[in-house]
């Protein structure tokens, strides 16, 4: 019992254990306040029929709105673990919302060739984004470039791509079967699949991050790289991996997105990458390397989404969205570095009185 | 001061009852992007209908403005879920891409929510009208204007914006279309430019001096009549028809920059689809036709003035 609980600490910090206490707490005060609302469900009558009958629910706590938060938090959630593996090795990629929209583009052309083009365009979108993550690495590892340079390149040269591809239009007429699987529905009308999505990202990435040697790897080299490099870390190919990963993480959320919304455009995820940013840094990621986890990813990315659609919820002006979840973010920041400065405290403490 | 209690009571409580008898609907509305000006116009125009048909009829109308900062179809899908699930009444969308949000809408009339659509519409989905201009009937009538004021012969160029927009397509290809009817006018190119005034500024700079024979322009949006002096030929010596009639674009007008203005009805986008949304909740009222056109509203210097005391009332105080 004791294994098990321990092995559950070594995944879940401190700090997700606070995200998990905001989240509960939004939560809270979304259902106190949000208020009740009509809703139309079917029911089978006596004679077996679907008969249509108006209930009332509140108007947060209810399963419809709760599996649509988890959809509209998957795609960025998706992204920002990969993102996190990033900025924990002392990174930062740029180029995500674009590596998105390009893998998703290219994957539609496919798609849209008929009904037996399913596998090919999930090779597509995930091959895709995992080579422009490698092509990101590489090039940050062979030309020692600082990655805000080469992923603020990047990301003008994936999505001007997608626009030439594309000739501006918007690519849709995917499978059918492709669009059922991911908008599959349970009885009572629950989209389920972006959630497992997103649950089983986080959670291989939370095992990769704390249990595995090659995650413990990304942690020194974001925390210290020389002393990793010193210590016979293979420096170059922590980094390459890091940007392999959020390439693939991109094609998730974009093979998902593909999936759910029917098309695709050079337009699509502009301006995500500081979403999927702010949701790291939300979820405890440090920008100086070294800090972070994909479960804090996630639950950066589902209290930013909370309070977009609690905004919605409460009836608040949607402007003051924009000016809470900046708020959030630096307040996420500060008490981070409150956090790390009384951390510091208690051990210089510690080495005084032993 | 019993006597007044005993009296002002029985008044609350009727008050109370009555106020809480008043029919209460809410109407999401999901333009394209926060920063246009013109979907503030249609904001405005919302929130009018919403003051004129709730006193009309008895009732309470509140609009929810749920429109991202930039165009994304993505969060205007999120929009439509999220306005359905939480109780709206009806919703009406400006659609970015209309692939993308045809599910979202589907979804929401399948929920009992009756989705219109205004600007640009989703033709494959389940809504019940559309509100705005025949965006080919629109280019074809930039081009017939601007060969009437060209005398039927020149060379043309014609400034779109996104080439992502679907609307801006139908009109280039109206553009292109009604110039076949003119032998004497030729089409150098259609050019497309990120959406900001400087860009599209920058873009008509840029073509003319590569192409200095251009003395006709088929702006089927007027992104660059938002700055000042955007145009640097000699009045007259260029012609020029635009559409839309935003204030800073009526300077062009008293220039002479520009000839004519082909005004779309922002204000009517959110005034008519409250309209229609009011008519099928309350009234249960579908309307005529599923397409309600809207005409263009010709501006030229004779009747700037005029037009301009409009935008008085359009836009947010």
């Amino acid at each position: 019992m004791n294994f098990g609980i321990s092995r559950i600490r070594s995944l879940v910090g401190i700090q997700e254990i606070g995200l998990i206490l905001v989240v509960v707490l939004l939560g809270t005060v979304l259902t106190a306040f949000g208020g009740k609302v009509r809703m139309i469900e079917f029911h089978k009558n006596a004679a077996g029929e679907n008969e249509r009958v108006v209930v009332e629910k509140n108007k947060f706590l209810n399963a419809r709105n709760l599996t649509q938060l988890a959809k509209d938090t998957s795609f960025v959630a998706i992204m920002a673990v990969g993102a996190t593996f990033v900025i924990i090795a002392g990174g930062i990629d740029l180029s995500v919302g674009a590596t998105y929209a390009l893998a998703s583009v290219l994957s539609a052309l496919v798609f849209s060739k008929g009904e037996n083009q399913v596998w090919r365009g999930v090779l597509v979108c995930l091959g895709a984004a995992t080579l422009f993550g490698l092509l990101n690495g590489g090039m940050i590892v062979l030309l020692k470039v600082h990655p805000f340079i080469i992923t603020l390149g990047t990301m003008a040269i994936y999505r001007g791509i997608a626009f030439v591809v594309t000739q501006g239009q918007s690519v849709g007429g995917f499978p059918e079967s492709f669009r059922q699987f991911v908008r599959h529905e349970t009885a009572d009308g629950l989209s389920l699949v972006p959630l497992i999505t997103m649950i089983l990202v986080a959670v291989i990435g939370g095992i990769y991050l704390s249990r595995l040697a090659a995650g413990r790897r990304i942690y020194a080299v974001g925390g210290n790289e020389l002393a990793s490099r010193f210590s016979g870390i293979r420096v170059d190919r922590v980094k390459l991996s890091v940007f392999v990963i959020a390439g693939l993480t991109a094609g998730i959320a974009a093979l998902l997105a593909l999936g759910y919304y029917g098309s695709a455009s050079s337009g699509d995820g502009q301006g995500y990458e500081l979403n999927v940013i702010a949701a790291a840094v939300v979820g405890g990621a440090s920008l100086s390397g070294g800090k972070g986890s994909a479960l804090g990813a996630l639950l950066g990315a589902l209290i930013i989404q909370m309070i977009s659609t609690g905004i919605v919820i409460l009836n608040i002006d949607q402007n003051y969205s924009q000016i809470i979840i900046g708020a959030v973010v630096i307040l996420a920041v500060l008490f981070d570095q409150l956090n790390n400065w009384l951390a510091k405290r208690r051990l210089a403490a510690r080495a005084v009185n032993p | 001061m019993k006597l007044i209690w005993l009296a002002l009571v029985p008044a609350l409580a009727l008050s109370i009852d009555a106020s809480a008898q008043k029919k209460s609907y809410t109407i999401g509305l999901v333009a394209k992007s926060q920063g246009n000006p013109v979907f503030q116009a249609a904001r405005v125009g919302a929130n009018d209908a919403a003051k004129e048909f709730g006193a009309k009829y008895g009732i309470e109308i509140r609009i929810d403005w749920r429109t991202p900062n930039e165009e994304d179809a993505q969060k205007q899908a999120e929009a439509i879920e999220q306005l359905a699930v939480s109780g709206a009444d009806g919703i009406a969308v400006s659609c970015s891409d209309a692939n993308k949000l045809t599910d979202a809408i589907n979804s929401a009339v399948k929920s009992g929510v009756p989705v219109a659509t205004f600007d640009s519409d989703a033709p494959a989905s389940k809504r019940f009208v559309t509100f705005g201009v025949d965006d080919v009937q629109c280019g074809e009538q930039v081009l017939h204007e601007l060969a009437k004021i060209m005398g039927g012969k020149g060379t043309v160029a014609i400034l779109a914006g996104n080439q992502n927009a679907p609307n801006l397509q139908k009109r280039a290809q109206g553009v292109k279309n009604a110039a076949k009817k003119y032998p004497g006018i030729k089409i150098r190119d259609t050019y497309y430019h990120k959406e900001t005034p400087q860009d599209a500024a920058a873009k008509v700079e840029q073509v003319m001096q590569a192409n200095p024979d251009i003395d006709g322009w088929a702006m089927i949006g007027g992104w660059p009549l938002f700055t000042s002096n955007a145009l640097k030929w000699q009045p007259g010596t260029v012609k020029c028809v635009s559409v839309d009639a935003l204030p800073p674009e009526l300077a062009y007008l008293r220039s002479g920059h520009v000839q004519l203005l082909l005004a779309q009805q922002v204000y009517e986008w959110g005034h008519r689809s409250v309209e229609h949304l009011i008519n099928k909740i309350h009234l249960k009222k579908n309307p005529s036709s599923v397409k309600d056109v809207s005409p263009l509203i010709p501006v030229s210097k004779a009747n700037v003035d005029e037009f301009e005391k409009n935008w008085q009332k359009w836009l947010p105080k």
